[in-house]
């Protein structure tokens, strides 16, 4: 296969930092750039810049959430000020092992932030979609819903049926026909 | 269930439905890793893989790999056995095979796996502990069985006892001779009949185990990590060489009814006859 | 150990039968033949099987074979941090532990983690951390877990156990500045002292081999070890020609010392190779 001459180990040296920018996969030591993962070297010509050396990773490395990044996540707890999460895929790609999350309840919706009440917005079992807004404090990235296309995906109604939007606000139970509140996010 | 609004990658779907996932796959008589219901994952046996060891076994199912090695060792009898000999056999579930084990002691599954497989070789009665006798009321032999999980991918209990059992069957211990209270065993050249014995086993239990799922009354061979977490419930089987029960452990609170139990025996007979075979081929 | 009521219980107190040579048995000594493997001369080490991609379950891992050392290593993260109390750190940590098993040496080891194998543990975070770029994963923790099935010479084992957990972190995607390779070197003096002239197994007194230079013997095995007075582990990035530890215990002159630092160097290079090979191979099975 031609990709596979094109595979480096990390530590490996690509070029000059003169002739390529660092891309992904790839640090700059001294004067050369260097492999930092096992993967397939790429070159991405860019006109008027230095093209960019990148390596396209093999193995993944397992999820983790970043700043601004979209993640889907699980509510475990409500209280009054905020809902704790666990952080179950980030972008498409599942997280082996769950990461824990918050979203307060100023960052549940950008308009009428004082009327949120957390209740009335998420409830224990909803799988919500949302955007990392910080790295937070020791235990939990701080996450926000305030977007249309960002709130809850999945929810389960009291009675045990599925819940359906039928609001950005408002969810209906597809076996009691019983409505609930929820920030849902608006289907893609 | 899910609503055809949002879109998701198959991976993303598995992880955040997981039982709704592997349902599409199971009504169609399939499972995620391609299998049949009843099928048992490749299994592989190598003996005697550590020399430090007195007798060893590797037994890889599937994604699963025990690493068994017997030590013996010299220790005084029980007071009410003085012509018994002792055999220990541990599994270990390390952090290293699975995200799902932390170190420290012994995880509950370890313990339940360990005392399962302790339950099985001495009610069957495996090895008649009077062999292991080496100067009555004074000096015995103790059979530490350690087995180590190195890659975890579910069904621990099929592959533990199986890598116990074979190692127990490469056990080679020197003969030893009791002088003053004091035990030896002659070093040196390689271990021969002459200067060592083997172990007379009088069963070799194997087991076969199944996952049970009662909302589509599944039953799966050989379960891997994932269906293991989402079945309601496990049933192993173990039989030895004739054929005979040796024991029937279920865990869960899956129901299980009298012909389920029955096609279970009859799939157990079949795959621990296979197993045998495999493990009687070097 | 007695009061471990985690696992199956054997009796509170075993021991090993004393092993009796027959008179004729001689044990192999570095005056008599260069090495215990005699197929190896002084500066070789022993054939390396390395692979990758055992451990479904983890991120990353690998297994090691020397001859008759065996080593799987399993990486997992990075994830979020599990033990509480830890602040905010914008850099990510490195938790190494090595499990032996119980097995793995002639002599039965404990089931609990004993402190040996504690300081090892630092040892091998110590040696790694240098080579991971931590400051990409603020707040969460990679773990690395390794366990010796068996030891065949206790600096080789020191020194697999870095090679296999650098490609493992690799084989896990985990951003690195460098590969790290490990490898062992024991001083063994190799003619007879004049004071003793016996040819049994145990290693000649100290001050009997204080004037003699030693040889320097690449990746000893356990047999070969009973004679070192000292020994080295280096744990070396090859690409970036950087060491990252060096555990020398026992004397040695400098001169033996920097000399043996150099070989381990050269033979870091070679094992490089390996781990270059093993990890390039995992890109093959999975492309073609």
């Amino acid at each position: 296969m031609t990709s596979v001459a094109n595979a480096v180990v990390p530590g490996q040296r690509l070029g000059h930092v003169q002739e390529y920018s660092a891309g992904p996969g790839t640090y700059s030591h001294q004067d050369f750039l260097y492999a930092s993962v096992v993967g397939i070297k790429k070159i991405i010509e860019a006109q008027g810049e230095l093209p960019t050396l990148t390596v396209q990773r093999e193995n993944s490395q397992s999820a983790m959430p970043e700043i601004d990044a979209i993640v889907t996540c699980k509510v475990v707890r409500v209280n009054p000020r905020f809902a704790a999460v666990n952080i179950m895929v980030v972008g498409e790609t599942p997280c082996k092992d769950d990461f824990q999350g918050i979203i307060r309840v100023q960052d549940v919706r950008a308009t009428e932030k004082d009327k949120v009440k957390i209740y009335n917005s998420f409830r224990p079992g909803d799988i919500v979609r949302a955007q990392v807004i910080s790295l937070g404090d020791a235990r939990s990235y701080y996450l926000s819903t305030a977007s249309n296309e960002l709130g809850v995906i999945f929810g389960t109604s009291v009675a045990g049926g599925s819940l359906v939007p039928i609001s950005w606000q408002e969810m209906q139970c597809t076996k009691t026909k019983a409505i609930e509140l929820r920030k849902c996010a608006k289907p893609m | 269930m899910a609503t055809p609004a949002f879109s998701f990658t198959p991976s993303t779907f598995q992880k955040l439905h997981p039982a709704e996932f592997f349902r599409r796959f199971t009504t169609e008589g399939v499972r995620p890793d391609g299998r049949l219901l009843d099928a048992f994952r490749p299994t592989t046996v190598h003996h005697g893989v550590i020399s430090t060891a007195n007798g060893s076994a590797m037994v890889r199912i599937g994604g699963t790999t025990v690493v068994c090695g017997v030590k013996a060792e010299v220790a005084e009898p029980k007071l009410d056995a003085p012509d018994q000999g002792y055999l220990v056999p541990n599994v270990e579930l390390s952090p290293m095979c699975s995200s799902k084990f932390r170190p420290g002691p012994p995880s509950e599954q370890a313990q339940a796996v360990s005392e399962a497989i302790n339950r099985v070789l001495k009610e069957s009665k495996v090895l008649d502990l009077k062999d292991l006798c080496i100067e009555e009321g004074k000096a015995v032999w103790v059979l530490y069985v350690d087995a180590v999980c190195v890659a975890y991918d579910g069904n621990i209990f099929d592959a533990a006892l199986a890598a116990i059992m074979a190692a127990l069957k490469n056990v080679r211990i020197r003969k030893p001779t009791y002088q003053e209270g004091t035990i030896k065993v002659s070093g040196g050249s390689t271990a021969t009949d002459e200067n060592s014995f083997r172990l007379n086993l009088a069963r070799a239990p194997l087991s076969a185990t199944f996952a049970i799922f009662d909302t589509t009354l599944t039953i799966l061979a050989d379960p891997n990590v994932t269906e293991e977490t989402i079945s309601d419930g496990q049933i192993s089987i173990t039989l030895d060489e004739t054929g005979l029960l040796c024991g029937v452990t279920k865990i869960g609170a899956a129901s299980c009814s009298q012909s389920v139990m029955k096609d279970c025996v009859q799939s157990a007979k079949k795959r621990t006859l296979q197993l045998r075979g495999i493990m009687n081929q070097q | 150990m007695a009061t471990d009521r985690k696992r199956v219980a054997g009796p509170e107190s075993s021991v090993a039968p004393l092993v009796e040579y027959p008179i004729d048995h001689q044990p192999w000594t570095p005056f008599t033949e260069k090495r215990h493997d005699s197929h190896r001369q002084p500066e070789d080490l022993r054939p390396i099987y390395l692979k990758t991609g055992l451990i479904s379950e983890a991120n990353g891992s690998a297994y090691i074979e020397l001859e008759k050392t065996k080593l799987t290593c399993g990486v997992y993260g990075p994830r979020p941090v599990k033990r509480a109390g830890q602040g905010f750190s914008d850099r990510g940590t490195l938790n190494c532990e090595i499990k032996f098993a119980t097995f793995s040496c002639v002599k039965r080891r404990g089931t609990m983690r004993d402190a040996q194998e504690k300081e090892l543990s630092q040892i091998l975070s110590q040696g790694l951390t240098p080579a991971v770029r931590l400051e990409l994963f603020p707040k969460s923790n990679v773990d690395i877990y390794i366990t010796v099935l068996e030891s065949d010479g206790w600096g080789s084992c020191i020194a697999a156990a870095f090679t296999v957990a650098s490609v493992a972190l690799a084989h896990a995607g985990i951003e690195m500045l460098d590969l790290v390779a490990g490898c062992s070197a024991s001083y063994i003096p190799t003619s007879i002292p004049s004071t003793s002239s016996s040819t049994t197994s145990e290693a000649p007194s100290e001050g009997a081999t204080g004037s003699i230079t030693p040889q320097i013997f690449m990746d000893a095995d356990l047999e070969e070890e009973k004679f070192q007075q000292g020994s080295i582990v280096l744990a070396y990035m090859p690409s970036l020609n950087q060491t990252t530890h060096v555990l020398q215990s026992g004397k040695a002159e400098g001169a033996i010392i920097s000399q043996s630092v150099e070989h381990c160097v050269e033979a870091c290079n070679k094992i490089f190779a390996v781990m270059n090979h093993a990890l390039l191979e995992s890109i093959d099975q999975k492309t073609v």
